[in-house]
């Protein structure tokens, strides 16, 4: 019979030995009432994981808080896939793409409010002007002739209308009530910029620019667009590209290329005349005026580990970095000084994709 | 203390119940199948067999077989969409399908959709646990499925028709013919599944909106005996299915995903004194196609085709000593919407070798080398002892290497596939106590599997994913089984019981790999008396992480079915079941965000003649 006890022996260990790896629980924090004089982080989540969210970091970079929209809605979930965030008024605006919704909440205690959940199809980036919201839409990712920019009504939260536009419309911003359209592509790569004219609700102009528009920015009358250029997975791969875009005109004034068609930049951001945008884990810098690109980078994020910089944000004297590390996994939000010294690392959520400053 | 007392004590102790551990040489029947590398290679490994009256309680799927009886995990994204197995805690890759004795796991990702497999058209299915690649090839590391179909030579004619109604118009139609003679022998099965399978989603006001499906199983199987040595056998096999893909909590879907298999398997078999050759051609192919809005034309889709000839040949040189030698020459050509034409071309050849030294010690050997221009193959092995003192105790102990081949995806998808992948290799060792006593039977493996050069797709500095041999995985863990079955006259009371206890390491993060529970219950009872009959079964699944860095979790969840039957007829006869499964109306997710349904039910009503 020893057999037999000696199997029992070690069953009864294994179960005890089960029993004890329970894990313990932590305790939730209270949500800090104001979410201002600081930046909301996106945590785009998982696709199909419904596990958005947004975190809080002031702008002093001693207040931190995760998951601050459950935290003060504690019975409502943000939803799925993350894709932007915008601010009007006193409301905050949560594009999520898998869930096809715009969740409206109170920019400051970030309380619940509303919620746009028809009329959306594959939601983008949201913009606003003269009391209307601007929602790009993919529409069927499958289908290339559906896609469109919803208006909302912002009184009513509905979307009133829709405008077509050219397949995979992403980012976009207004200036001087005309609204700037990125085409980067949905399931395609797209090389225009969309120009709408806010009063009669049509597509005014098509700007030629280089492949796979994916940042834009306006300074004076000048609109600057860094194309990433086809990636490494296309056939055929192509080059970045930085676009200015005389708006009086609406074309394109001038473009440098980048020197290789395996470089394809993103991010692009303007403080103090400068442009900044990224490659891979480099940070870049230069003049605005500048008809040359640098060779070197302004400093690289390779020290703190960044694999590849999926977010970027310049702003308030420092420059904020998001790693998406392996997407699956919380991600980690770095903010540096202008010159790149490290001053904060947080563990946020699940891809970092965004910073919205409040 | 007798050993019938200590088994009622085990029973009293151990709050988890219950494994059919069904001893295997028992239940296997002596005529030659496909294959039979199983029964004659597997002695020093555990293989459980799923007889009729198990399968019978779960048909809706492969998935929910071997869910509620054995010790593999399922991740399914809703009921009866995509379905992947974690075995011993491995990825879904590494663990092989094999129907009747050719491997099944799809050449475009690696692995198995246990939800594409029906349960009706097998007479037995059979879990053989721990690493079998010197036999079965790529991904039998965690363990293998076998799907068998058993053709005799004998005189009978019979016929079963059963109909299942079930909740959320849930459809099951199956029609068996089995008619042979000494001579001839014909095996055919029709099955029909089809589901609009919009249970409401617990707690909340929404359903599944987007999970019908339908799938429609043929096979034909023939037998010739053109004399005493010589025998034609030919297998076939039509699958077809379409589902609609579920959304989740959080996001509404349009997708529907069709699957079109085909599965040919042309067998000479030619048994003389010593020797038993068996000359084999197989073919297979498999379909895709993936609609991201079912209403609008556009699709992606894949195929791959795999053309097997194989030469088995087996010489028992005495009655304790046997050798079986393989030699395999496997084409596989795949193509699709993101991967271009490709082929490979594998020649393998194994030799196994059994030897019974006495009665009480028995040991197997075996060798396998693969020769291809697009991987590195390493040699493989196994070696197994088998020690069985006295009749009602036997201890095993087998150590083995195996292996997991890159799939097309991962050598060709567009732009992003490395064609420099090498196969993920498996060095595994496990030992076993297996007891059986007067219908009780206990058995308990310990395992270790070390996973190198695991396949991972991981994306680059510029956000491309590419896959690359970089993980390293180490699994440890238990499986307990036990089994108790008793006939008193009319009374007949059947109880089995698994528990698994597996911790499966990522040696980089040193984190537990997602989507594998630290522990799995399952547990089955059956009772009849006369003509009527009772069962219930129960699920235990622990809490899983569903992140790598184990911030995230899915909680552990338990469920019970139960059923009652009555029979009618004997040779001629009729069965009624009622069955309800998840009783207790349990809100719960095997894959985060994807709810399962709650309590539902199921008349089948069978007809044998």
């Amino acid at each position: 019979m020893n057999i037999f006890k000696k199997s029992l022996l070690i069953l009864s260990i294994a179960t005890f030995a089960i029993s004890c790896s329970d894990d313990t629980n932590t305790v939730n924090p209270t949500p800090l009432g104001a979410y201002e004089n600081g930046v909301l982080i996106l945590n785009q989540g998982g696709f199909q994981k419904n596990n958005a969210g947004l975190s809080y970091l002031s702008n002093d970079l001693n207040t931190f808080q995760n998951n601050i929209f459950a935290l003060v809605n504690p019975t409502i979930t943000l939803g799925d896939t993350g894709q932007d965030v915008g601010f009007n008024d006193n409301l905050v605006y949560v594009v999520l793409n898998g869930s096809n919704k715009i969740q409206i909440a109170n920019r400051f205690t970030l309380q619940n409010i509303a919620t746009i959940a028809t009329g959306l199809t594959n939601p983008r980036y949201i913009t606003f002007y003269n009391g209307k919201g601007y929602v790009t839409c993919w529409g069927n990712a499958a289908n290339t002739t559906d896609d469109y920019v919803a208006v909302l009504n912002l009184t009513t939260n509905v979307v009133s209308s829709t405008i077509p536009v050219a397949e995979g419309p992403e980012r976009i911003l207004q200036n001087n009530g005309k609204l700037y359209v990125a085409h980067k592509g949905g399931y395609g790569y797209g090389n225009t910029i969309s120009v709408i004219n806010t009063t009669t609700n049509a597509v005014s102009a098509t700007i030629t620019v280089g492949d796979v528009p994916e940042s834009m920015r306006v300074v004076g009358q000048t609109l600057y667009v860094l194309c990433s250029g086809r990636p490494s997975f296309a056939i055929p791969q192509t080059a970045g590209q930085l676009n200015k875009v005389d708006l009086l005109g609406n074309a394109v004034a001038s473009s440098i290329t980048f020197a290789a068609t395996t470089v394809h930049p993103s991010n692009l951001d303007v403080f103090n005349d400068e442009l900044y945008y990224t490659v891979a884990e480099n940070i870049f810098k230069t003049p605005i005026a500048s008809t040359t690109l640098p060779t070197t980078p302004l400093f690289s994020t390779t020290p703190q580990g960044v694999y590849g910089i999926y977010s970027f944000e310049v702003e308030n004297n420092k420059i904020y970095v998001g790693d998406a590390g392996n997407y699956s996994d919380n991600g980690k939000v770095y903010v540096y000084s202008l010159s790149g010294t490290l001053q904060n690392t947080r563990t946020v959520g699940i891809i970092p994709a965004g910073f919205y400053f409040n | 203390m007798t050993i019938k007392n200590w088994c009622s004590l085990l029973l009293l102790l151990l709050n988890y119940v219950v494994v059919a551990q069904v001893d295997t040489i028992t239940r296997l029947q002596t005529v030659y199948v496909a294959d039979n590398t199983l029964k004659k290679f597997s002695n020093s490994q555990r293989v459980f067999v799923l007889n009729d009256s198990i399968i019978a309680k779960n048909q809706l799927s492969l998935t929910s077989l071997l869910n509620f009886n054995s010790p593999i995990y399922f991740k399914e994204n809703g009921l009866g969409m995509v379905s992947s197995p974690s075995f011993r805690g491995t990825t879904a890759q590494q663990t092989a399908v094999i129907w009747n004795g050719i491997n099944i796991n799809s050449q475009l990702n690696g692995q198995t959709d246990f939800n594409v497999i029906s349960t009706s058209n097998y007479n037995t299915i059979a879990v053989r646990s721990g690493g079998g690649s010197v036999i079965y090839g790529s991904s039998a590391i965690g363990g293998s499925v076998h799907l068998n179909n058993e053709l005799e030579f004998k005189n009978q004619f019979k016929n079963e028709i059963q109909i299942n109604f079930g909740s959320f118009k849930t459809r099951i139609f199956n029609y068996k013919l089995l008619l042979s003679t000494a001579k001839l022998t014909t095996d055919f099965s029709l099955s029909r599944v089809s589901s609009t399978n919009d249970y409401p989603y617990l707690d909340t006001d929404l359903n599944n909106q987007n999970g019908a499906f339908y799938n429609t199983s043929f096979n034909l199987n023939f037998g010739y005996k053109i004399n005493n040595c010589n025998q034609l056998k030919i297998y076939n096999q039509i699958f077809e299915s379409n589902r609609n893909l579920s959304g989740t909590l959080a996001t509404d879907s349009k997708s529907n995903y069709k699957d079109f298999n085909t599965r040919t398997l042309l067998e000479w078999i030619a048994l003389y004194n010593k020797f038993t050759s068996v000359l084999k051609f197989a073919y297979l192919s498999e379909q895709y196609r993936y609609y991201e809005d079912k209403d609008y034309f556009v699709f992606s889709d894949g195929k791959a085709e795999n053309f097997i000839s194989r030469y088995d040949l087996s010489y028992k040189v005495n009655s304790k000593i046997t050798f079986n030698s393989i030699l395999d020459y496997t084409k596989t050509i795949g193509l699709g919407t993101n991967i271009s034409q490709n082929q490979r071309n594998v020649f393998s050849s194994l030799l196994l070798m059994k030897h019974q030294i006495v009665p009480q010690i028995l040991y197997e050997i075996g060798v396998r080398k693969e020769i291809t221009s697009t991987y590195n193959s390493p040699v493989l092995y196994s070696l197994g002892i088998k020690f069985k003192p006295f009749s009602w105790y036997s201890f095993r102990v087998n150590g083995s290497k195996n292996f997991r081949i890159p799939t097309f995806n991962d050598l060709y998808w567009q732009g992003l596939g490395n064609s420099s992948l090498q196969p993920e290799i498996a060095n595994q060792v496990e030992l076993g106590h297996d007891f059986l006593y007067k219908g009780c039977s206990l058995s308990i493996t310990a395992f270790v599997i070390n996973i190198d050069d695991m396949i991972q797709w991981s994306p680059n500095s510029s956000g491309v994913w590419s896959p690359k041999n970089v993980k390293n995985v180490l699994s440890k863990g238990i499986e307990t089984s036990l089994g108790y079955e008793k006939k008193y006259k009319k009374h007949t009371l059947f109880l089995n019981s698994n528990y698994s206890f597996t911790a499966s390491e990522d040696q980089v993060l040193k984190k537990q790999l997602i989507y594998v529970p630290f522990h799995k219950v399952t547990f089955a009872a059956s009772y009849s008396y006369k003509n009527v009959g009772l069962f219930y079964q129960f699920l235990f699944n622990g809490k899983v992480f569903t992140s790598s860095d184990n911030e995230y979790n899915l909680k552990n969840y338990k469920l019970s079915n139960v059923g009652v039957d009555f029979k009618f007829g004997t040779i001629q006869s009729i069965k009624i079941t009622f069955q309800i499964n998840n009783i207790l109306n349990q809100n719960y997710q095997n894959v985060a965000v994807r709810p399962m349904p709650g309590r539902n039910f199921n008349l089948i009503t069978n007809f044998k003649f």
